[in-house]
Parts: structure tokens; sequence; C-alpha cells
């Protein structure tokens, strides 16, 4: 696993904490309270299986690796279309079942203005409604859009996520 | 209406820091022509820290020359002059830069991975449109929020009535502007004055929020204006102001910036930023 770690309760069980830098993804299983930082047109896709008690979080940046194919072959989390089968097929791998899995969505924001060039967090969550809209898979829920900088809080114990914002905690 | 901060703002940029000695002295050394390497040389010999930086940024993949770089004398030979300002620029001003900063909510390290961030982001932009006329460009990027560091503490203080602006869909400086009677773009530039900065590059810090106000269009304010945004969107340097800033739509157009020009430098923004700011740690 990636990025440094320390502990945070829940329940009195001491969760080991994993940060999913930008362009990153890990998956973990129940006692990882896994967290990624500043969501601002990223987007931060979380899927969770709670039977088996796994799950992972990817943090893409941009939304097609046509844009950038040598990048892609070198870190396939930069990009939605790349990283969201990766993120599928590591759950899978860890035992996690399709019919199961708890799918959900925070960050695509996008900065004040008309500008539709600058809407890349709008082309990241299009994007990802289609891979999985295709895979047949539903969004169990969705913070989205606007311009919120986010963290993700992903307590893979419970499943629960929780969005901090300016200041403000909610739950997904 | 009650007073605003404009005083008490204007004496915190009065003590604010100068730039390093050997650094200031290096600067004008290296914007005078007829300096020689034994003079560079001599100007370094007593700041170790700063040579070390100077040495590991050469050597970087980022700045990616073909010789190894293993002496100042040959720093100045292979990079030349106006390469070895940027370095000596970006190996000091960490000390600066590299700290939390209020308000904005940047923990200890951000705002210098963000400053990074738009150094990198405003040199893939001028790569990508083939900008020609693009001196000073990383300089003026680098310390285009070095105001947030004296106005975090204001905007901290004021918060309340701040956000009661921006969520009326205001951006956030234009909030600053409203609630304090100055934005941070205006004390960075404050700032880049009382350091005797160019004019052009006090300029860029001015009005990277808001080009059209500035007095001429320039390409530095334009890319770098686009630069932050950008950086700001893939998270980098993105404090509790979120994404509240707002997009000038005749900036692209004066840039002639496309999706796939913007998108293709934001993918290649990262991982340099990680290597630079990895190799400056301590600042
Ligand atoms: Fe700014
Ligand atoms: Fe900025």
């Amino acid at each position: 696993m990636v990025g440094g770690y320390n502990q945070a309760q829940n329940n009195g069980i001491e969760l080991m904490r994993h940060v999913v830098v930008v362009a990153d993804m890990i998956v973990g299983a129940k006692n990882d309270l896994v967290v990624t930082h500043a969501l601002g047109s990223c987007l931060g896709l979380m899927v969770y299986d709670p039977v088996a008690k796994i799950g992972g979080l990817l943090h893409a940046m941009l939304p097609l690796s046509k844009i950038n194919k040598q990048k892609a072959k070198e870190n396939p989390f930069m990009f939605v279309d790349t990283g969201v089968p990766v993120l599928f097929k590591e759950i899978y791998a860890a035992g996690g079942q399709k019919q199961r899995l708890i799918v959900k969505a925070a960050g695509c924001g996008n900065p004040l203005g008309k500008n539709e060039m600058f809407k890349i967090g709008q082309r990241n969550y299009t994007l990802l409604k289609k891979l999985l809209w295709k895979n047949g898979i539903l969004l169990e829920s969705e913070d989205v859009g606007g311009t919120d900088s986010r963290t993700v809080y992903f307590d893979l114990s419970s499943g629960i996520v929780k969005i901090s914002s300016c200041g403000k905690e909610s739950f997904l | 209406m009650k007073p605003n901060k404009v005083n008490e703002i204007m004496d915190k940029v009065d003590s604010f820091p100068s730039i390093p000695g050997a650094a200031a002295k290096l600067m004008a050394l290296l914007d005078n022509t007829d300096s020689s390497a034994e003079q560079i040389e001599k100007a370094l010999k007593y700041d170790a820290g700063l040579t070390a930086n100077i040495l590991k940024l050469s050597n970087s993949a980022y700045f990616g020359m073909m010789t190894k770089i293993g002496s100042v004398k040959q720093a100045v030979v292979v990079l030349g002059f106006k390469k070895l300002k940027e370095l000596v620029l970006i190996s000091c001003i960490g000390s600066l830069l590299n700290k939390q900063v209020l308000g904005y909510d940047l923990q200890m390290g951000e705002l210098w991975r963000h400053s990074i961030a738009v150094s990198v982001a405003a040199e893939a932009l001028v790569a990508e449109l083939k900008i020609s006329d693009s001196e000073d460009i990383l300089t003026a990027a680098l310390l285009h929020d070095v105001g947030k560091v004296v106005m975090g503490e204001f905007v901290q203080k004021d918060m309340e009535e701040i956000w009661s602006v921006v969520s009326k869909g205001i951006s956030f400086e234009a909030a600053e502007e409203m609630v304090l009677g100055m934005n941070h773009a205006a004390i960075g530039a404050n700032i880049l004055k009382s350091w005797l900065f160019p004019k052009h590059i006090v300029d860029a810090v001015r009005w990277h929020h808001n080009p059209e106000e500035a007095p001429e269009h320039s390409v530095i304010i334009d890319v770098i204006h686009v630069a932050n945004i950008l950086s700001l969107m893939i998270g980098i340097g993105l404090g509790s102001e979120g994404l509240n800033y707002q997009l000038i739509p005749s900036v692209t157009e004066r840039l002639g910036l496309g999706t796939s020009n913007l998108e293709s430098v934001a993918s290649r923004t990262l991982q340099a930023v990680n290597e630079l700011s990895g190799l400056l740690e301590c600042g």
C-alpha cells in the first residue's frame, strides 16, 4: 500500500490510515481507513463489498487516456477510462462480487464561469456514468460538481464514506 | 460600512522578509550580462545550502541537462545566466513559501507545492502553445501567491463575512477585496515591488486572477491565470476556498488554448511537481 499511515479510532478498533494521492488507487480490507485529500475537478470513486469487507478508492485526474498514452501506460490511475476498470479488477481479485458492490462518487468540481474547456470535472463525471452504465453498475450516492474542495474518508470496516468540505462534514 | 484592513495589511507587507542576502546578490549578478563565472562562484562560496540546491536542480530530470553538472562554474556554462537565475530563485524562495497558511487552510508545504505546480504548468503551456516571448514566466509563477502568506491571518479572522460573499457566486479574491479592502494578488504585487522586481513580473502577480483588469494584456498574465486554475483543479494547493475562482474566457482565446492542450498540460504537470518538491524538501 502507498502513502503514510497513522491510526484512527472507530468503535474502539484501531484503523490503519492510508492516503491516496492524485492519480493513485488503493484497495484494502477491514481495519483500513482510506483517505484522499483535496478533490477539485478530480474524481474520487469508492467501491465497497459489504460481505467481503473489502473496498477501494481511486483518485483520477482526467477523463480520457488518449491525451497522453505514455502516461496512461506508466500510471493508469491518472485517467478515468483506464483507472476505473483497474479498480474493479482489483476488487474482484480481492474477493469482491459484482452484485454486492456499493459504488459512490465524489469530486468532479469545476471553477466558476461558463468556460466549457475547464469543465474537466464534468467530463470526468460524464465518462464515469457512461462506464458504469455500460457495465450495468449503479451509483449508490454521489457528492459531485460545484466549487468545493472535498476530502474523503472511507472506512473499510463499515463501508462508511465521510466527506469533509471547508470544515463541514457529511456522509455519503 | 466598517473600515477595511488595508493599513493593517500594508504594515505586515512592510515587515515581510526580503529575499535572502546571497540570493539577492546572485540575482543582481545574473541580471548583468557582464558578470563573470568567477564572480558568481564567489557569491555562492559561503552558501553551501544554496549551492547544493542549485546542483540538485541542475541535475534533476525536470531540467533535463545532458551532462552531469558537478560545480557552480559548470552550471554557469551549461545552463546560462537566465536558467541559473530561475534555479537560484527556486532554491531560496522555498523558505518563504514552505509554511502552513491559515485562512486558506493550506497544510505545511502545500503553498510551496502549488507554487511549483503553477510554474511547471506555466512552462508546459509555453511549450505546448509554442509561445516565444516567455521571459520571467517561471519567476512570476513561483511567486504569484506570495500574498497569501500575509493575507492568511486576515482571511481567517473574517472568514464568515468572506464566505457570505462567496456563497453568492462571487469569486474568492473579489470577496477578499470587498471584505478586507485588498486581495492576495495585490498584496503579492506589493511585496514584489518592495523587492524591486521588474514591473512585468509585479503585474503578472497583481492580475493573475483578473487578467482583463490589467492595464495591458500580457502573455505572462494569461499563462499564469490558466496554470493557476489548472493546478487548483487537480488539487495541488487547493485550499478551503475551493474552486471559487473565475476562469476568464478571453484569456483562452488570446492564448489559442484548446481542450486537448489543457488536458495534456495537466497530465504532464503532476510528475514534475513531485520530483521538484521532493528535491527541495528542506526549502
Ligand atoms: Fe491566487
Ligand atoms: Fe494560486
